[in-house]
């Protein structure tokens, strides 16, 4: 997706030696399907059979205990009009993700445009910026999150701001700063996509007389755009499915006051704290289905603004 | 390539070894341990009651050589959640602690055996029967008592003393005890306990020092929205005058003793379970002392023995009589009572409670002392709550939250509440 130019000399190849290539390709199908199996069994018992039986339980009533009772719609009809929670939830992870995914996109691309040009160093710095992505994900690091915001904690005593994760205004802030601060693995992937823009058009630019700023504008920008735009769609669809942050900063009910509670928290708590495994089930096919059609705006607004280097060719 | 077969098929046999791998995991553990008979035992608790609980256990395995059990325990909350996975895949363990608020649902989803099944190694007839029927459902035992608890006023006996203020005597009201409240703030500057708005429990005391209940008897709210919005009403105003804990405080509760105010150092008493008080002392070490819940004006206690666990036996088990026998050990052994104590309560069974309790020790003499002060005083325990009220302990707890963070008032989260108990005890 971020280069259209490295397929092409690979696939001259192949052609020359189309021959050999049939044989050694059936003689190598055992292999692969031994190799695979493991991958496509758990796909088709841990994926694939788990939504299947989640798709027929959002239509029941079902508590863990007695035997799913068929309601038909009734968990969706509940959903949209009997449940202001539910709404509360939905309202909660949207203001999340217009906070959390810009402001990580632009610290990483801040970042990846800062280490770009370094020599020395280079490696500590992006081990560095790339750690806390590895941490991040893990229930220990929200948990020294929450202490951090916690009144009396770090932040507490720079700022004196009281403590965030206490305050219904602050808390969310706390938990999108978290996602913000992993940003290591959109930043490596935006030095990456730098570092294949062809340094010509800079030269090229400058002797034109563009500035620094002009520069990052006309070239960085449009060569960067499906690097951008990748890292776009797959934070998104990670922000909508936040859950560990918040679950720690909540501590685990999405408190306080309900400031905290994010889709996947309602979802988690419907299902798992009152036995409602219908409803739960309900509200993650929602989920999916809006995922799915926030990934498909995307696309679609992607033909405007994301320039491939192969359509001067064309 | 005659180099390509061998390598391709070196690679099979090792995938296929992998997944060979991969589906021994599966397997049943249950036959590990040398042929012996192997029981998961899980509970809720602190560090404290895991000590006590391991060297129990292994007195069990030595009395019984063919026996091993594996226990593993977490907090309250994690442990309900874990459970209830489990039981709904088929996997409940051999042995479980059981909540008051658990048993209707578990035992009506067929998740636990009928005890009575297992006379012949578990001995009941020294539990009082009003304590032993709380375990039972349609004719049959599904749990066993396994110890008793009441709700306490725990609090810093030496800053209290310290401030001035008469410590509580045997008994006081809703309003003496908001007033000894008030008199701490003003003392101390520091909040006199944690705000009981939060807690359900609390409620029901309030409640029923008012002769009324939380659940009626065919499983039904007990109480309206008028009732809940005045508890609200006088619970918001001690907040806001700085008496009792701020929403800040409050909302950082979950169950452990460290998370409460008391525990934090920042107020100066709490109202809990008797038996998980005890972990005050390690955060509390100039001492902590019980005094009783308030009564209604007119001195009607609201609070009650109750059951404080249970112990049931799955019904999957591969191993009923062994499952029984260690039922049995821990609630009848007079060991195993010595060195349990009073961790997860005042012992059931009666001559072990009569012959243990001289011999405790420390907070366990406390809150033994604590309960025959109460004895013959308190009204009969309410019935176990219906299914339902499991998901509604947290959202009392939520809608608290909107009146503590100044969201909603009494009146209008009091209503909320209701609308959502009324929905979720029909469903």
């Amino acid at each position: 997706m971020t280069t259209t130019d490295i397929p092409a000399p690979a696939a001259r190849k192949p052609a020359a030696t189309a021959a050999p290539k049939r044989r050694l390709k059936r003689e190598s199908q055992g292999p692969a399907w031994v190799f695979l199996s493991p991958w496509v069994l758990g796909a088709i018992v841990l994926t694939l059979l788990p939504m299947a039986v989640s798709l027929y339980l959002s239509f029941t009533d079902y508590d863990l205990f007695s035997p799913p009772r068929w309601v038909g719609l009734r968990n969706y009809v509940q959903m949209f009009t009997e449940d202001p929670r539910y709404w509360r939830s939905v309202l909660t992870t949207l203001t999340y993700v217009v906070i959390a995914v810009p402001l990580q996109l632009a610290l990483a691309l801040v970042v990846a445009l800062a280490l770009k040009p370094m020599r020395r160093g280079k490696g500590f710095y992006r081990s560095a910026f790339y750690a806390p992505s590895l941490l991040g994900a893990s229930m220990s690091i929200a948990l020294v999150w929450r202490a951090v915001f916690n009144d009396g904690g770090t932040v507490d005593n720079l700022l004196g701001t009281g403590g965030w994760v206490n305050k219904p205004g602050w808390a969310l802030l706390a938990v999108a700063l978290l996602t913000v601060w992993q940003f290591g693995a959109p930043m490596v992937i935006f030095l990456a996509g730098l570092q294949q823009i062809p340094g010509e058009l800079y030269e090229a630019a400058a002797v034109d007389g563009a500035g620094k700023w002009r520069q990052f504008l006309s070239v960085t920008v449009p060569m960067l755009s499906p690097v951008l735009f990748f890292n776009l769609v797959l934070q998104t669809i990670q922000a909508f499915q936040v859950f560990t942050p918040a679950f720690a900063i909540g501590a685990g009910k999405g408190g306080p006051a309900d400031s905290t509670l994010v889709y996947t928290l309602y979802l988690y708590d419907r299902g798992f704290v009152a036995s409602h495994m219908g409803y739960a089930s309900a509200m993650a096919w929602v989920l999916l289905i809006v995922i799915g059609g926030v990934t498909a705006v995307l696309f679609r607004t992607s033909r405007s603004w994301v320039f491939y280097a192969s359509e001067g060719d064309r | 390539m005659p180099g390509h077969r061998t390598k391709g098929f070196c690679a099979s046999a090792a995938a296929l070894v992998l997944c060979a791998m991969l589906a021994g995991c599966g397997g049943s553990g249950e036959s590990v341990g040398g042929g012996k008979v192997v029981l998961r035992y899980t509970w809720w608790g602190n560090p404290d009651r895991a000590e006590r609980t391991e060297q129990a256990v292994a007195l069990f395995e030595k009395q019984h050589p063919n026996i091993q059990v594996q226990t593993s325990f977490s907090a309250y909350e994690a442990y309900k959640q874990k459970l209830a996975t489990q039981a709904a895949g088929g996997d409940a363990p051999d042995v479980m602690q059981l909540d008051y608020r658990q048993i209707d649902q578990y035992a009506s989803g067929g998740v636990l055996l009928d005890l009575a099944e297992q006379k012949a190694v578990l001995r009941t007839d020294e539990i009082e029967a009003g304590l032993l029927a709380t375990g039972r459902l349609d004719d049959a035992q599904y749990a066993i008592p396994q110890g008793r608890g009441t709700e306490t006023v725990a609090y810093d006996v030496k800053a209290w003393k310290a401030s001035g203020v008469p410590l509580p005597g045997r008994s006081w009201t809703w309003s003496e005890w908001a007033d000894a409240m008030r008199a701490l703030a003003e003392k101390t500057g520091k909040p006199g306990a944690t705000d009981p708005g939060w807690s359900e429990d609390c409620f029901e005391v309030w409640l029923r020092g008012q002769g009324k209940s939380l659940y009626t008897e065919d499983g039904g709210l007990g109480f309206t929205a008028d009732d809940l919005t005045r508890w609200w009403t006088f619970t918001d105003a001690l907040r806001r005058e700085g008496v009792v804990s701020p929403a800040e405080q409050t909302t950082q509760l979950d169950g452990s003793v460290e998370n409460t105010p008391l525990g934090r150092g920042e107020a100066l008493s709490d109202s809990n379970w008797d038996a998980p008080a005890s972990g005050f002392l390690a955060l509390i070490p100039s001492g902590v002392a019980l005094a009783p819940m308030p009564s209604g004006e007119d001195g009607t206690p609201g609070q009650y023995f109750k059951p404080s666990m249970f112990l049931g036996v799955g019904a999957g088990t591969g191993h009923p009589k062994e499952a029984a026998q260690l039922v049995d050990f821990l609630i009848n052994d007079e060991q195993a009572a010595k060195i349990l104590g009073a961790t997860r309560g005042i012992p059931v069974n009666e001559s072990i409670r009569e012959e243990t309790e001289p011999q405790l020790k420390d907070f366990d003499k406390t809150i033994a002392d604590y309960q025959s002060s109460l004895e013959g005083s308190l009204k009969n325990p309410p019935q176990a709550p219906p299914s339902g009220d499991n998901a509604l302990q947290a959202t009392f707890q939520r809608d608290y939250d909107q009146v503590s963070y100044e969201r909603m008032s009494p009146r209008e989260a009091a209503e909320n509440y209701v609308t959502e108990a009324k929905a979720e005890l029909r469903s």
